[in-house]
């Protein structure tokens, strides 16, 4: 195993430029979980960002919040600006315990690329940028919806860190985050659902219900087009047409479409004249 | 009671004696002991679920700077189980492995990681074996040379019981209604908190020592001297405190055997703690179980005849297996009024880890069962199943159609206490769609009534030493794992000397110097050692009540010994505990004394019967709310209230603590445990993935302390460790049906399953989700054995003391 502790952003650059395999970390909650039994993690280049204080930043600008690479959830929950996009404590304050709220870190959330990330489908739901830097390639600039290709499949380069999320602020009149999990906390998601409404339109996020955290393209547009929507099973077609969710140790498919249809409906018929 | 003979000690609510030295981290656990010059071992386990042994290499490991000894399956070739009858294990196995995990060699080298590095360069060659891994595999045909065993009755099969009291078929035939239900309970671990460690020191005199995380030190000390070949006056093992048990300590264990031989083979101590991993893999938890059974009953519910069948899957290795199998189906009869009796049992072997106790052993499997079961039962008789429960209780002090001997049973006081707090009555029928409420029954063993090897001897023994100047030192080999059984020797021994439990000395769970407790297992040790406590200090108590009546001139039986004095029940006149006892010692030399408990002989006159016997029961109800969420299948449980008949409660603290630890680790085996494997490869060997509740998913628990006051328990006294547990699982699922109308039949009861059932539901099916049937089985040849019946209790049993009386 070799670590490399970056001395500055342009360090950590420029090593992740000379060595595009080496693997960035920060809070390591995913890493350091799965450490003990992945040996093959044990020869990997380290990357270590953890002490480039000039990532560990929050920012209101006038029109957005730009998260840098080592906010973690607690700066988030802890930070009363966050109630303009209470999605983000909402999600943060499920993910793990205060421990690991306290380490892990919304870039980390979203690199790691699990299906189930908690921090992901907030962040989506409020059409959230990632800011790519390299050495040589400059800033670049990625809608988060179109982040991931397919299972871990990340738009970025192997010579590119992700040195910042930003949030757009914008007025939201609807907005949720829901969590089933195996029990109410230290969970993970067996069915999420974020959603948001602005000037913008609809934003229906799902995660652990497919490959990536993803947007729900046909739903956005079957409650924006205010399709008349009566139970739970009238959303069935347009979740098959977005979601594929599968069997595995914490859930089944079966149950995910069931309860995704479940929740989605019972959030959305308060707010929707077209959910009867 | 007069105020002569009333208890200062017992029945008071205080802090467990060694509370404060575990709340401040100043207790020493096994993992804790760190000795100059220590090793650490690793084990390496089977990566294959059955396979012959073909080779192992061991040179790279051994060339591997700071390896100081490596062992392998040669180096202890001598078997080794806890039960007599299965001894099927070898430390590290020889020839042949028989589930993923299953320890082959085993190295002790400078550090942790040197010892991991180290058996990742053993290279073992396996040739396969075909495998069984559930029920149904594990009963089919297999050829000779692919049993997992070479010993059973056939083929995987492990044990087989067929018991017949009565006349099953003619009590059905002639009852009211019959009812039928096939029931399946999920595997699970014991999740201590602390992992098993074991550190072992040969010395230059020749001498052993094992310091063990261990519930049972005398049977580790046994299997120890078997396993090394060693004579056992050589071997001392002390259990160390443990960080939880409920069973997963309870067998003698390969780390520990590899400790002391890999000492042995360095001239170093050597320690070797478990990973959570390893854990999941040593097991020895709760046996998944499928269950059939068919009830008749009268027009009132009343039961006339139990047909019962269980299935269980026992993993790889014997363990507890044969009484684990015989516990399915031998405590349905101490609840309620069972005169026709039928019961069948398989135990197959499967090339998953090794079951064996866990909390309740054997018992809230056919539990959860029956108590469903009964629910049904009193549905489609249009019966209150409180008042149904209560009509066909047990007597007080009566014999089981199994041979069951039952004393004191507080279970209708138990059924009315919870029934009363819960409004059962009103409350049921009227709650809203999504909440619900159930109840159900349980009972749990105050001790077997049989040692694990079968002897005449005592089952338990205090000594007590007194000092000159007043101290009190206790010994016992009793090992406290978190239940209290030290505060409780305290307890004991200072209500009789007329101390506070503070006074007393503890000299516990070491084989050289304390005298025999078989373990802490079968929720035996307030019951046994209590009577043995109390026996002791008794001794004590009579030389310095002869003592000082002498010196005072008084008459010896109106003194009493308490708040520290022994003195004149009515006048007080008397001296300080501590100013009697240098006149005791003038008059009987050195103070010291011995009490032992051996139970009656309970065993009924069949084979098998060895198993269910206990000088006393414990009884416990409980009443669930439950919210469940039909939109997601979460049930959450929003209050228990539990009764407990703990016959009296030596500390009223502590067994509500237990109630409530009981209830919560119910509530795991309920809503998400399970040990769940791939091809011998278990899925989710960490705390990460295998789920047990946080508090926020534990309800409040009001407890109700009934208490029956036993005849034979140490002033009347019964257990409360395990009984607890038992009435949660079915509890939960009655609830949840009258939550949602939907039958889970299966545990754990996950979302996914409510959600299965309540859409099976909608599409007109029974909104039931659980097994559908059960294997056809020979379960072999009929022992048909005459019921006793409940008018005529047999002529050699009396009870010693009857209920209210104090010794």
């Amino acid at each position: 195993m070799r670590v490399h502790l970056a001395s500055s952003l342009q360090d950590a650059l420029a090593f992740k430029a000379t060595e595009p395999d080496a693997w960035p970390i920060a809070g390591g909650t995913d890493a350091m979980v799965h450490w003990p039994g992945a040996h093959e993690m044990h020869e990997r280049t380290w990357l270590d960002l953890s002490h480039l204080n000039e990532l560990r930043t929050v920012e209101f600008r006038d029109d957005f919040v730009e998260l840098g690479a080592l906010a973690t959830y607690w700066d988030v929950i802890r930070d009363a600006r966050f109630t303009a996009l209470p999605l983000l404590p909402q999600a943060a304050a499920t993910v793990g315990a205060v421990q690991i709220q306290t380490r892990g870190t919304w870039a980390g959330n979203i690199a790691n690329a699990s299906p189930a990330a908690d921090g992901v489908p907030a962040l989506m739901a409020y059409d959230a940028e990632v800011v790519l830097g390299s050495r040589d390639g400059g800033e670049r600039v990625v809608a988060l919806a179109d982040f991931y290709h397919g299972y871990k499949q990340l738009e970025a380069r192997p010579e590119e860190l992700i040195t910042a999320v930003r949030v757009p602020l914008r007025a939201h009149d609807h907005q949720d985050f829901i969590k089933v999990g195996s029990r109410a906390a230290q969970a993970i998601t067996k069915v999420g659902l974020a959603y948001a409404h602005s000037s913008e339109g609809w934003r229906i996020v799902a995660n652990s219900m497919a490959p990536t955290v993803c947007r729900c393209a046909a739903v956005e547009t079957l409650v924006a087009a205010g399709t008349a929507v009566a139970g739970p099973d009238d959303l069935a077609d347009a979740i098959a047409e977005d979601l594929t969710p599968i069997d595995d140790i914490r859930s089944t498919g079966a149950y995910r479409l069931r309860v995704f249809g479940r929740v989605l409906y019972h959030a959305l018929q308060p707010i929707c004249d077209s959910f009867s | 009671m007069s105020d002569r003979h009333k208890l200062n000690v017992i029945g008071t609510p205080a802090a467990k004696v060694d509370g404060l030295t575990k709340s401040t981290g100043q207790e020493i656990y096994a993992d804790d002991i760190d000795l100059p010059k220590m090793l650490f071992g690793k084990m390496l386990g089977a990566i294959v679920p059955h396979a012959r042994i073909v080779s192992i290499d061991t040179s790279k490991a051994a060339a591997l700077p700071g390896v100081k000894a490596i062992i392998t399956g040669d180096d202890m070739p001598r078997k080794y189980g806890i039960l007599p009858v299965s001894e099927d294990e070898y430390p590290l196995e020889t020839d042949r492995v028989r589930f993923v995990g299953d320890p082959v060699a085993a190295v002790a080298a400078v550090d942790e990681a040197t010892a991991e590095e180290a058996v990742r360069l053993i290279e073992v060659e396996y040739e396969e074996l075909p495998t069984a891994f559930d029920i149904d595999e594990g009963l089919a045909p297999v050829a000779e040379e692919a049993r997992i065993h070479d010993y059973g009755p056939r083929d995987n099969v492990h044990k087989l019981v067929n018991l017949h009291f009565g006349d099953v078929e003619g009590a059905i035939e002639r009852a009211d209604t019959v009812h039928e239900g096939v029931y399946f309970y999920s595997g699970n671990n014991h999740l201590a908190m602390e992992e098993h460690s074991a550190v072992a020191q040969y010395g230059a005199d020749g001498r052993l020592t094992v310091w063990s995380s261990t519930q049972t030190p005398h049977y580790v000390h046994k299997a120890m001297a078997k396993v090394l070949d060693m004579p056992a006056s050589r071997i001392r093992i002390v259990a160390t405190p443990n960080g939880g048990g409920f069973g997963g300590k309870s067998d003698p264990f390969p780390h520990e055997f590899c400790a002391a031989k890999l000492s042995m083979e360095s001239g170093r101590p050597v320690k070797i703690t478990l990973t959570r991993e390893e854990v999941f893999y040593m097991h020895r938890g709760r046996h998944p179980v499928l269950m059939w059974l068919r009830t008749g009953h009268d027009d009132q519910g009343h039961i006339t005849a139990l047909d019962f069948k269980s299935f269980v899957d026992g993993g790889s290795y014997g363990s507890y297996g044969v009484a684990s199998t015989y516990y399915t189906g031998a405590l349905q009869t101490v609840t309620y009024k069972i005169p026709n009796y039928r019961f069948r049992g398989v135990r197959v072997f499967t090339n998953k880890p090794a079951c064996g106790p866990k909390r309740g052993h054997g018992t809230p499997q056919p539990r959860y069962a029956l108590e469903i079961h009964l629910d049904k039962v009193a549905e489609k008789l249009g019966l209150d199943p409180v008042r149904m429960r209560r009509s066909m209780l047990v007597d007080e002090y009566t014999m089981t159609a199994n041979h069951m001997r039952v004393t004191s049973c507080g279970l209708d006081e138990c059924l009315a206490k919870i029934a009363e707090a819960a409004d059962f009555e009103r409350v049921r029928g009227t709650l809203p769609y999504g909440k619900g409420i159930g109840v159900a029954v349980g009972s749990y063993l105050s001790g077997a009534g049989l040692p694990i090897y079968w002897n005449k001897m005592p089952h338990t023994s205090v000594d007590l030493k007194v000092d000159r100047g007043g101290g009190v030192c206790a010994k016992c080999m009793e090992i406290d794992i978190g239940q209290g059984s030290n505060s409780v020797l305290a307890m004991t021994v200072a209500e009789v000397l007329g101390l506070t439990p503070d006074d007393v000395q503890l000299v516990v769970s070491d084989t050289d110097t304390t005298p025999i407790d078989l373990g802490s297992y079968s929720s035996r040790v307030t019951f046994m050692m209590g009577n043995a406590a109390k026996e002791a200090a008794e001794k004590i108590r009579d030389m310095l009540v002869a003592a000082v009546a002498e010196k005072l001139g008084l008459n010896a039986t109106e003194l009493v010994l308490r708040h520290r004095r022994v003195e004149h029940h009515g006048t007080g006149e008397g001296m300080r505990f501590a100013e009697a006892v240098p006149i005791a010692e003038a008059m009987f030399g050195q103070l010291s004394s011995t009490g032992s408990y051996t139970p009656p002989r309970l065993a009924g006159p069949y084979k098998g019967s060895g198993v269910g016997p206990s000088p006393a029961y414990s009884y416990s109800a409980a009443a669930v709310l439950v919210d469940v969420d039909p939109e997601t299948g979460i049930v959450t449980p929003e209050r228990v209230w539990m009764a407990h008949d703990v016959g009296r409660a030596v500390n009223p603290m502590l067994v509500e603590g237990q109630v409530e630890g009981s209830v919560y680790m119910a509530l795991g085996e309920i809503l998400m445990e399970e040990q769940v494997f791939r091809n011998g490869l278990h899925k989710i060997p960490s705390m990460l993935e295998y789920k047990s509740p946080t508090f926020l998913e534990m309800p409040p628990v009001e407890t109700f302390i009934v208490e029956s006051i036993d005849g034979e328990g140490p002033f009347g006294a019964k257990e409360v460790g395990q009984g607890p547990l038992l009435p949660m699982p079915p509890a939960v699922a009655n609830a949840v049906y009258d939550a949602v109308g939907v039958r889970i039949d299966e545990l754990p009861i996950t979302p996914e399953k409510v959600m299965a059932a309540l859409a099976d539901k909608e599409k007109g099916g029974p909104g039931r989700f659980g097994p559908g049937g059960v294997p056809e089985v020979d379960f072999g040849e009929v022992l048909a054995v005459d019921p006793v019946w409940y008018d005529q209790p047999p002529e050699d049993w009396i009870p010693t003391v009857r209920r209210g009386e104090e010794s």
